[in-house]
């Protein structure tokens, strides 16, 4: 059977940048900086104090009046979620459940849905003030616990912080009865989310799917887990809008921060008669792993190269026809050099001239949320044939370097590329092509 | 252009019934029970006292680098484990010409053992005022928190670990739909291979949610059995006296190849995956859908992806946790796609053996399915004593029964209503 050509019609996206794809691209066309110091909880100890995080966001205003009840039962990452996937549905111009009316536009059981999501923290004193009910002589009592202390926490509690409720809430606040998954692979969730989902369209197993990933490290776990690994930058707390720095000579570790985006993406043909607006077509993907991801503490690119070389295989194109890489830049100096490495190794000397850009150093790193905001910024990149700039991007490390700069530039992108891999070794590309009616 | 067909080449599995296929097929037709008084913490006073627990096992007994492993949590260990007996069982180990970039792993794993004395005594020791002081809590949490005990919760931490153990270079993805996710893993697993993404899989899932907070969280869902003076059989599903499914822990890993791939190295076969389905409930986070239309849904998906008909469907191993809701809305749910043919169809649930292994669950049942059609045997619904009119089927009570077996269904759904199916057949001739 033929494969169905596959498109991004809807952008959703919550960031530390602006919410709703244009004031997004707004933002990150014009180098915002959005890295500031941590104001959800007193971070005055850990020795990273800054992040990307949300002003003033609550899922509230996002989710149908009928269903506001329920965002007491969401995490972070998950009203993160429902709204990014609000704003999708929204910009796609789906009729939905959450739409409320008399129709949808596809039958809910060829809509899927396929979110990328984190291991989500628990909130400390929610669980605190129940484990401290239950301590005897300073030290956590296992038979009080049993027999009242874990009363106090509310009958729902797990459900807070299953990763697979990203993608179930969304399920049911849009009704999307088609397949529905949960990937979870750090910063290559998003990416192999959107992977995934357009396989599944291409196959006529769905007519749009609602893919794309969230995730929130702004809460001290979160913080602490990277904190732990060496990774977070320590040495730029009174200048945090200058401390992420993807790529640049002076990197010096990754600034987490907090976000999601989640996309629409449907059947081309079918987004065609429907007129919907079409930011681009989705033409190649790849995924690979690297086994030497399962130690952490040596940063790898988690096999990038090899994704990326099956991503344009697939696209049909040569690297030189590329005009735009997105690539993830988390900061880590290590991570960076082995990054910009292997996209020398997938795309030769195109690595060094064709235009890249990290949305990192502007809104510091996303993990699960990350692949969605770059195929976000691919794709309005697309449409806007315009290069957006790296953030506090200066001056190249090394030999490899990517073709980054830190001013937006005009230029003719027919493809764009967009990498993500985590730190244990899993990664994802995906080629886009712009779209022209 | 015929499609590529999937068949499995290999399995292994660690599980409260046992730390291999073997002695767990004949804990499963000796309907053994699995569940008994938690050794893990004490879990005295907790409404539920018991669990389905791997007990004994040693990561040294099943591979030869288990040092390597050493900051591996709990599950990861199991999943090392049954990766082991499945790797070495498809011949993989000793094919010089296996190409790593077309070997992928895809697994539906759980997140990994919290450290747990760290963790709560931080929330003891920074608590002020009501509420947790972050800048007391950092101070502390730096000096106790260990990297690795932290980073290995991360739930593709054993993606990782398999992904070295093996070489893999290919597609490498993990899938956490609670409850669904192996057999969402599998499922995914057998597309990546038919759409040519790889040529060979590793997949299956590991789990362990018994610990303190894991228990706690199930308890007050009141989603687990409270039947504390007869742990042994306190998992009964589709009886009329069941209270809740038992909390289970284990691994299993399944290889997955294409079939020509798999001819052409003459490996041996033990069945082939027929069809997929996947949907979602997109009712409730706290209930199933009461009609059963979304599971009815992956059932009829699966079906339609395998091209079988309904009636061809010999042998349903039921999700079946033993919960009052799901063990009634998977019983309607089979109704709706099979009709009048349903109640001809044995189903049975080896989680009333097995306990529930949540996100290595799927995976470990696929495995009994697969044994199944081999010696032509249906495995039991064990505790089955008192009919509950809402569950009307054939669910093979107690005993193991010979039967004629060439096409059976395997169904998971998650917790929030991710379902899934997956239909598999004998070994092509």
């Amino acid at each position: 059977m033929p494969k169905a050509r596959v498109a991004i019609t809807g952008i959703g996206v919550v960031s530390p940048a602006a919410l709703g794809a244009e004031d997004f691209w707004d933002a990150i066309a014009t180098g915002k900086k959005c890295v500031r110091r941590i104001t959800l909880f007193d971070a005055c100890n850990f020795p990273s104090r800054i992040a990307g995080e949300l002003p003033d966001f609550s899922a509230r205003q996002f989710v149908p009046k009928t269903y506001r009840k329920s965002v007491k039962v969401m995490a972070r990452d998950i009203e993160i979620a429902a709204a990014a996937a609000e704003l999708g549905v929204r910009d796609a111009g789906l009729l939905t459940r959450s739409s409320q009316g008399e129709t949808t536009t596809y039958d809910p059981k060829r809509l899927g849905c396929n979110i990328g999501a984190g291991l989500i923290s628990t909130d400390l004193d929610e669980l605190g003030s129940a484990v401290n009910t239950a301590v005897t002589d300073g030290k956590f009592d296992f038979k009080l616990w049993g027999e009242s202390g874990m009363n106090n926490l509310t009958p729902l509690w797990l459900l807070k912080y299953l990763p697979n409720m990203l993608a179930c809430h969304i399920t049911i606040i849009h009704g999307a009865q088609g397949p529905s998954n949960t990937i979870t692979c750090g910063s290559a969730s998003g990416v192999l989310s959107v992977f995934e989902a357009s396989r599944l369209v291409a196959d006529g197993g769905a007519d749009a799917v609602i893919a794309g990933g969230a995730e929130s490290k702004l809460n001290p776990m979160g913080l602490i887990r990277q904190q732990l690994l060496g990774r977070l930058c320590t040495s730029r707390n009174d200048s945090p809008a200058d401390a992420a720095r993807p790529f640049d000579a002076e990197h010096d570790g990754t600034v987490v921060g907090e976000g999601g985006g989640i996309l629409i993406i449907e059947d081309l043909e079918k987004a065609q008669s429907r007129e919907a607006r079409i930011y681009a077509e989705l033409v190649g993907f790849g995924a690979a792993c690297d086994p030497g991801g399962m130690d952490v503490t040596h940063p790898t690119a988690g096999s990038l190269d090899l994704a990326v070389e099956r991503a344009v295989a697939e696209a049909g194109i040569t690297p030189d026809q590329l005009g735009l890489i997105v690539a993830q830049g988390s900061g880590v100096a290590a991570e960076d050099l082995a990054e910009q490495a292997a996209w020398k190794s997938a795309l030769g000397e195109a690595a060094a001239t064709v235009p890249a850009v990290a949305i990192t150093g502007a809104i510091g790193s996303i993990f699960a949320g990350a692949g969605g905001l770059a195929l976000a910024t691919a794709a309005l990149a697309l449409q806007n044939q315009t290069v957006p700039p790296t953030v506090n991007y200066a001056r190249p490390d090394g030999e490899e370097s990517l073709n980054l700069n830190a001013e937006a530039r005009k230029h003719q992108i027919p493809y764009a590329v967009v990498g993500g891999f985590s730190i244990a070794g899993q990664s994802g590309a995906c080629v886009l092509k712009r779209y022209e009616p | 252009m015929s499609r590529r067909r999937v068949v499995i080449t290999g399995m292994g599995t660690v599980n409260p019934l046992g730390h291999d296929v073997a002695s767990t097929w004949a804990g499963v037709l000796g309907s053994k029970s699995g569940i008994s008084v938690n050794e893990l913490f004490d879990a005295s006073t907790f409404p539920s006292t018991f669990a389905a627990q791997v007990k004994d096992f040693e990561l040294a007994d099943h591979i030869d680098n288990p040092s390597e492993h050493r900051h591996a949590g709990r599950h990861c260990g199991f999943a090392l484990g049954a990766a082991r007996e499945a790797w070495e069982q498809s011949g993989l180990d000793r094919c010089d010409w296996l190409d790593r970039r077309r070997l992928g792993i895809y697994l539906g794993s759980g997140e990994g053992s919290l450290d747990f004395d760290n963790f709560t005594s931080l929330m003891i020791d920074a608590w002020e005022n009501g509420r947790v002081n972050t800048g007391r809590w950092a101070e502390l949490a730096l000096k106790r928190m260990d990297l690795h005990r932290e980073v290995e919760q991360e739930s593709n931490m054993v993606v990782a670990h398999l992904a070295r153990q093996y070489g893999v270079r290919g597609p490498a993805f993990n899938v956490l739909t609670a409850c669904a996710a192996s057999t969402q893993a599998m499922g995914e697993s057998t597309w990546q291979i038919r759409r040519g993404d790889a040529d060979v899989m590793i997949s299956g899932g590991a789990h362990s949610m018994i610990h303190p907070y894991g228990v706690t969280g199930f308890n007050r869902l009141t989603a687990i059995s409270v039947r504390n003076d007869q742990v042994e059989t306190a998992s009964r599903p589709f009886d009329m006296t069941r209270d809740g499914f038992v909390l289970g822990e284990g691994a299993s890993v399944l290889i997955l190849e294409e079939f020509e791939h798999a001819k052409s190295r003459g490996a041996p076969i033990f069945a082939e995956i027929l069809g997929y389905g996947a949907s979602a409930d997109a009712f409730r986070i706290t209930d199933q859908d009461p009609q059963g239309d979304g599971a009815a849904a992956a059932m009829r998906g699966a079906l339609a992806d395998a091209g079988v008909a309904a009636h061809q469907i010999h042998y349903i191993s039921a999700h079946g946790t033993g919960t009052r809701q799901n063990d009634e809305v998977e019983t309607k749910a089979v109704k709706a796609v099979f009709g009048e043919y349903a109640y001809k169809i044995p189903i049975s649930s080896t989680k009333s053996m097995l306990g529930h292994l949540i996100a290595a669950a799927g995976a470990t049942e696929l495995i009994t399915c697969i044994l199944a059609l081999r010696d032509q045997i249906l495995p039991p619904t064990t505790n089955y004593n008192t009919p509950d009119p809402n569950c009307d089927l054939d669910y093979v009570p107690n005993e193991p029964r010979k039967a004629s077996l060439e096409v059976v269904m395997s169904n998971s759904f998650g917790f929030g209503g991710q379902n899934n199916s997956l239909i598999i057949t004998k070994p092509p001739q």
